[in-house]
């Protein structure tokens, strides 16, 4: 069947645009009526392009620059709480000083987006990128994802909003993506058509729980013992039903723009007679899928999964895929010191979705790219060696490797 | 097959045109059917005044985006430069980028018959005074001009950008091509000037490239610093060494810190008649990187080994003529002017008089009075300095 992309032009045009401007044109496109603003590296140069863009005429939005993170945030959540479409971002530790806002943005199942650049986490100072500082709302009731290209983050942006406002769904984004290495990479981006978007991505409709003077609601009252499990357990629901409605939105998606995402939560990369995969978020797909075309040039049947989604985790999809292999490598770029065999995070929920398994791939984990240290193909076709070796049944002391430390 | 170019560029004044230069490259491989994107030096992010920095562009007929991204855009620096573009001569003498990377060599990244691209009014010559040699041969071109700097943050639209463009595709048409740059001028600006400055600055390029043969240039001695490994150093983050408190009397008398010294960031340096100075202690007072050391006869010497450039010395010294920003490139050492002064006064103030000379540096004002002198005059010695007399000829 023709996809709506192969009949009418849903593309604009083509921009140079880098990963922050392109995330400005998604809420220029998103038409976000309210955006909070206070600046951190990488983050800065998202709020710079929007204030831009309404400087220069070319979109119209109510844009307040906060006295820090924390104000910002709950500039972000109160505009959602009266049914505005809403957007706010930071980086590292300003994202983490702003935590209190985004735990209650959660627990009020209010569905802003915020973009996440992401970067390590002072002290001492370091700008490059490190996935700790949006990794910390993984138990928060967001959802969670990582774009690995511009144009990924582009469309994430209308994807996101599209998921998060779902009325069976109502939870806050986070569209995570690489500092440095995607926040600032200029490429020639497609932007999409306004009316495309229209299309695909609805008003913002919060419904009854609208605050408004017309209609006075109470929100976050205190209710003690005799609530918080209940309201958790409706949390948890949102989060099950965020499942069914992912793939829904893809779908959309791809019908309107082409076929774009063939797997909603993690792009498989010759996946499908694989032994051998690593997996990774964001950026290291592309030296990593550079590595996977090298080894198979070789002979040696290596695939990558590209996870997009952490939060819903994909666990039967994840389950299904890394149940196949041999061999299963997760590339951290993060850490989770003092968790077991000293792992990242990422490793720790893989593992435990594999448990259930009779017949489990082995698993490694890599910490590397740490503060935004290279992450070549070289390295990933080392990581490749070590998981292949240990498929092989290789021993290994440690589930952990340190890939591009200097020891 | 990966064509990369590498924009220095000094930090703020420049970022704006860096920037653009390394987009133009993209749009316009874009336009001839190749695959092209930009990024800058990450580390060189929060750029400070001047700070020498780095946007590169890569293009590639052949490969695909992915794999293109793959090579050039998981990295931090580049591997190598086809074309090093240097868009303010000063930065031939060595850059120090903000990060722990050391004074390196401005071609230290071209490669074998890469080209270095320089906007400066200086001969080729000249430039190879300062510009270390290489093992191999490589090529040397000038964009006639001096160096395009702003003020901060701001992009100062004086055909630079356009003049770049069309140097490089004389340089190396294989990244861009001279008609590609022209058609992508006209159709973004619709103005035919900019086409223009770009094809007489590419036809410039054409006639006065050099070739530079291997083992001519400079000696240089400047080490990459080897970094520690993680067992190498105290825990808990302290990896810089504390600048210990106090200072002796005397030249290099100040604590500073010995691993990053920044002095490659300026485009000027102050020049200072020790024998004018009326020891108001202003300039040891308000220098934003306590570079003046002061002396036992209660003078100020600089020392130019961590001198910004950043003129606040030259804007508040009360006495005209006594501290006077000049060029950096009209120096070749960064040796201690007051003993040089001391051994020999009267020669001193001759050789500062001749550096001096009586054009007087514009320059975007970002910290003081922006007061501007176009003009320089000669002020004669002070008699009792131990110069000659008041009135006679330097
Ligand atoms: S120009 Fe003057 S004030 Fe500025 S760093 Fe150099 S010596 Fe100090
Ligand atoms: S500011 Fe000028 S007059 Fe004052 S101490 Fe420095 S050099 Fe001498």
């Amino acid at each position: 069947m023709a996809t709506v992309a192969e009949t009418t032009n849903v593309w604009a045009n083509e921009l140079l645009l880098n990963g922050c401007q392109a995330v400005a044109q998604g809420v220029k496109l998103a038409n976000v009526d309210v955006i909070a603003a206070y600046p951190i590296r990488p983050y800065t140069e998202v709020m710079d392009q929007l204030s831009k863009l309404i400087a220069d005429g070319e979109f119209d939005s109510e844009y307040i620059v906060a006295d820090s993170e924390h104000s910002q945030f709950e500039i972000v959540k109160h505009a959602s709480s009266v049914g505005a479409r809403a957007f706010g971002g930071s980086s590292g530790t300003g994202w983490m000083y702003g935590f209190e806002a985004l735990v209650v943005a959660a627990t009020d199942r209010l569905p802003p987006l915020f973009v996440v650049g992401n970067r390590a986490l002072d002290d001492p100072g370091a700008f490059g990128v490190e996935h700790n500082d949006a990794l910390a709302l993984r138990d928060m009731g967001w959802l969670l994802c990582w774009a690995s290209t511009a144009q990924e983050a582009l469309e994430h942006v209308l994807i996101g909003y599209r998921i998060a406002e779902d009325n069976r769904v109502l939870m806050p984004m986070a569209l995570a993506m690489d500092g440095a290495f995607l926040t600032h990479s200029q490429h020639m981006i497609k932007v999409p058509t306004q009316e495309a978007v229209n299309t695909f991505l609805p008003p913002f409709n919060l419904g009854k729980r609208v605050l408004h003077p017309d209609n006075p609601v109470s929100i976050a009252p205190q209710v003690n013992e005799d609530w918080v499990m209940e309201l958790r357990r409706q949390n948890w629901e949102a989060a099950r039903r965020a499942r069914t409605v992912i793939p829904e939105v893809y779908k959309s998606f791809n019908d309107l723009f082409g076929p774009r995402y063939a797997n909603p939560f993690f792009d498989e990369f010759m996946c499908e007679d694989a032994e051998v995969v690593l997996v990774g978020l964001g950026a290291v797909a592309m030296p990593a899928r550079t590595a996977v075309r090298r080894l198979r040039e070789q002979g040696k049947k290596a695939g990558y999964v590209n996870l997009r989604w952490f939060r819903p985790f994909p666990t039967e999809q994840l389950r299904a895929t890394l149940g196949r292999m041999k061999g299963v490598g997760i590339i951290d770029r993060n850490f989770a010191m003092g968790s077991p065999d000293n792992g990242g995070i990422v490793v720790q929920d893989i593992r435990s979705c594999l448990y259930p398994l009779t017949k489990r791939p082995v698993v490694t984990d890599f910490i590397g790219g740490l503060g935004g240290r290279d992450m070549s193909i070289a390295d990933c076709v080392r990581m490749f060696e070590i998981t292949f070796d240990a498929a092989a049944g290789q021993q290994r002391d440690e589930l952990v490797t340190w890939i591009g430390l200097r020891e | 097959m990966i064509k990369r170019v590498e924009v220095n560029y000094r930090g703020i004044f420049q970022k704006t045109l860096g920037k653009y230069i390394g987009g133009d490259i993209v749009q316009i491989a874009s336009r001839m059917g190749k695959v092209a994107f930009s990024n800058g030096r990450y580390s060189d992010s929060p750029e400070r005044n001047g700070i020498p920095c780095k946007y590169f562009a890569f293009v590639s007929p052949d490969l695909s985006e992915e794999e293109l991204e793959a090579e050039c855009g998981a990295k931090l620096d580049i591997d190598e430069a086809d074309v090093s573009v240097v868009v303010d001569d000063t930065m031939v003498k060595g850059v120090e980028p903000w990060g722990w990377h050391g004074v390196r060599a401005i071609n230290e990244k071209l490669r074998e018959k890469g080209c270095l691209l320089v906007t400066s009014q200086h001969s080729h010559d000249q430039l190879l005074t300062f510009i270390p040699k290489q093992p191999f041969s490589w090529r040397l071109a000038t964009v006639e001009g001096p160096a395009s700097l702003a003020g901060l943050w701001v992009y100062k639209d004086d055909l630079t950008r356009e003049r770049v463009l069309g140097a490089l595709a004389a340089v190396d048409p294989g990244i861009i091509s001279i008609e590609a740059v022209e058609s992508y001028l006209l159709e973004k600006t619709k103005d035919k000037h900019r086409a223009e400055a770009a094809r007489a600055s590419y036809d410039a390029t054409l006639r006065n490239m050099r070739v530079v043969k291997a083992g001519e240039g400079a000696e240089w001695h400047h080490e990459i610093p080897r970094l520690p490994t993680w067992k190498e150093f105290e825990s808990g983050g302290v990896v810089v060494p504390a600048v210990p408190r106090g200072f002796t009397m005397g030249p290099r008398g100040q604590s500073r810190n010995e691993r990053f010294l920044r002095g490659t960031t300026k485009s000027h340096r102050p020049v200072v008649r020790f024998d004018l100075c009326i020891k108001c202690t202003l300039c040891w007072y308000d220098c934003p990187d306590e570079c003046f050391d002061p002396t036992d006869d209660g003078l100020y010497d600089v020392n130019y080994e961590v001198c910004v450039g950043c003129h606040k010395c030259a804007e508040v010294c009360p006495v005209p003529e006594c501290i006077v920003m000049v060029d950096e490139l009209k120096f070749d050492n960064n040796d201690s002017p007051w003993e040089h002064h001391k051994r020999d006064p009267q020669g001193y103030i001759k050789w500062a008089e001749e550096k001096k000379g009586l054009e007087r540096i514009h320059y975007p004002h970002v910290t003081g009075t922006g007061m501007e002198i176009r003009e320089g005059k000669f002020v004669p010695p002070k008699p009792d300095k131990g110069g000659p007399a008041a009135g006679a000829k330097a």
